[in-house]
C-alpha cells in the first residue's frame, strides 16, 4: 500500500504541476499580450492586469509547492541536474523583473491606462516575460528527461 | 503493424536528438497557449477573474491563439506520436486521453462557445459550460502525463 502510493506521489505532484502550467501560462500569455497593445485592447490595461493577479499569483504558489515537492523528493538527482539550475536561474530572472518593473509597470496599470500608445518600458517587461516564462517551461522539461533517464 | 518495418519520423528524431525534447516542449507551450486562453474565458464564465461580461470579448481576444495552441498541439501530437505509434495507441491511459482530448475540443466548439454567446448573464448554462471545460482539460493534461510515465 505504501510502495503503491509512493510510486504514484511523483506523477501526480508532477500533473498538478503541469495543470497550473496549461491554467495559468494562458493568463501570463494575455497579461503581456495586453501590455504589448496586441489583445484585450477593449479592456484597460488595469483591469487585465489586476484583475488577474491574484489567480496568477494562486497558480504560481501551487506551482512553487509542486515544484518544491518534486525537488525534494529527487533532491539528489535535481542537484546533480544542470536543467535545474538553468531554471532556477530564470525563476531568478523573473524575480528580478517583478521588481524592476513593479513600479513602472505592474503597480502603475492606471497610469498605463491614460497614455495612448503602450509605453516602451510597458512592452520590453511583456517580451522578457514571455521569454523568460518560455524558457522555464523548456528548461523544466529537460530537466525531466535527464531525471527520467 | 502499423510502421514497424520504416519509421521516418522515427530515423529523423534519431539523427537529430535534439528534435524529440523540442517537439515535447512546443507540445506543453501549446496546451499553455490552447488550455490557458480557454482557462480565461472559462473563469469568466463562473463569473470570476474579469467577471462574466468579459466572456465574449475574451473569448474574441482569444480565439485566435487558442487556435493556435490547438493546431500547434496536434501537429506536435501526431509527430510524438508517430514516433512509436503501436506504444502509444496501446497505451490504455492513450486511450483514455485521446478521447478526452476529442470531447474537450467537442465542448469548447459547441456548448462553450453557446454559453459565451449568449448574452452576458451568468446562469446555469454558463458556470457549467466553463466548469465543464475546466474538468476536461485538467484529464487531458493528467492523461498526458500519465502516458509518459506508464511509457
Amino acid at each position: 500500500m505504501e510502495f503503491a502510493a509512493s510510486v504514484h506521489v511523483y506523477p501526480i505532484v508532477l500533473a498538478i504541476h503541469l495543470s497550473c502550467i496549461a491554467l495559468f501560462g494562458g493568463m501570463i500569455l494575455m497579461t503581456n499580450l495586453r501590455l504589448l497593445g496586441w489583445a484585450l485592447t477593449d479592456y484597460a490595461v488595469s483591469d487585465v492586469v489586476g484583475r488577474l493577479r491574484v489567480w496568477k499569483a494562486a497558480g504560481f504558489l501551487i506551482m512553487a509547492a509542486c515544484g518544491i515537492l518534486l525537488a525534494g523528493s529527487e533532491a539528489g538527482k535535481y542537484y546533480a541536474n544542470t536543467y535545474f539550475w538553468v531554471k532556477m536561474s530564470l525563476l531568478a530572472l523573473l524575480g528580478l523583473h517583478a521588481l524592476v518593473f513593479r513600479r513602472g509597470v505592474y503597480r502603475n496599470a492606471a497610469q498605463l491606462d491614460d497614455s495612448p500608445a503602450t509605453p516602451r518600458q510597458a512592452k520590453v517587461a511583456a517580451i522578457l516575460s514571455l521569454i523568460l516564462w518560455i524558457g522555464v517551461v523548456c528548461a523544466g522539461r529537460l530537466i525531466g528527461h535527464h531525471v527520467l533517464n | 503493424m502499423l510502421l514497424q518495418e520504416a519509421n521516418p519520423v522515427l530515423d529523423l528524431m534519431i539523427k537529430n536528438q535534439w528534435l524529440f525534447p523540442v517537439t515535447e516542449c512546443v507540445h506543453i507551450l501549446s496546451f499553455a497557449l490552447s488550455i490557458g486562453t480557454i482557462a480565461i474565458v472559462d473563469l469568466s464564465l463562473l463569473g470570476l477573474g474579469l467577471g462574466r461580461k468579459a466572456a465574449a470579448p475574451m473569448w474574441r481576444s482569444c480565439r485566435p491563439w487558442t487556435l493556435i495552441g490547438l493546431v500547434l498541439i496536434v501537429f506536435s501530437g501526431l509527430l510524438l506520436f508517430a514516433t512509436d505509434p503501436d506504444h502509444y495507441y496501446l497505451n490504455p491511459t492513450f486511450q483514455f486521453k485521446i478521447p478526452v482530448f476529442l470531447l474537450a475540443v467537442i465542448w469548447n466548439q459547441t456548448i462553450h462557445r453557446k454559453a459565451v454567446q449568449s448574452g452576458d448573464a451568468p446562469g446555469t448554462l454558463s458556470r457549467l459550460a466553463g466548469a465543464v471545460s475546466l474538468v476536461l482539460w485538467i484529464a487531458v493534461v493528467f492523461g498526458g502525463l500519465f502516458v509518459a510515465f506508464s511509457g
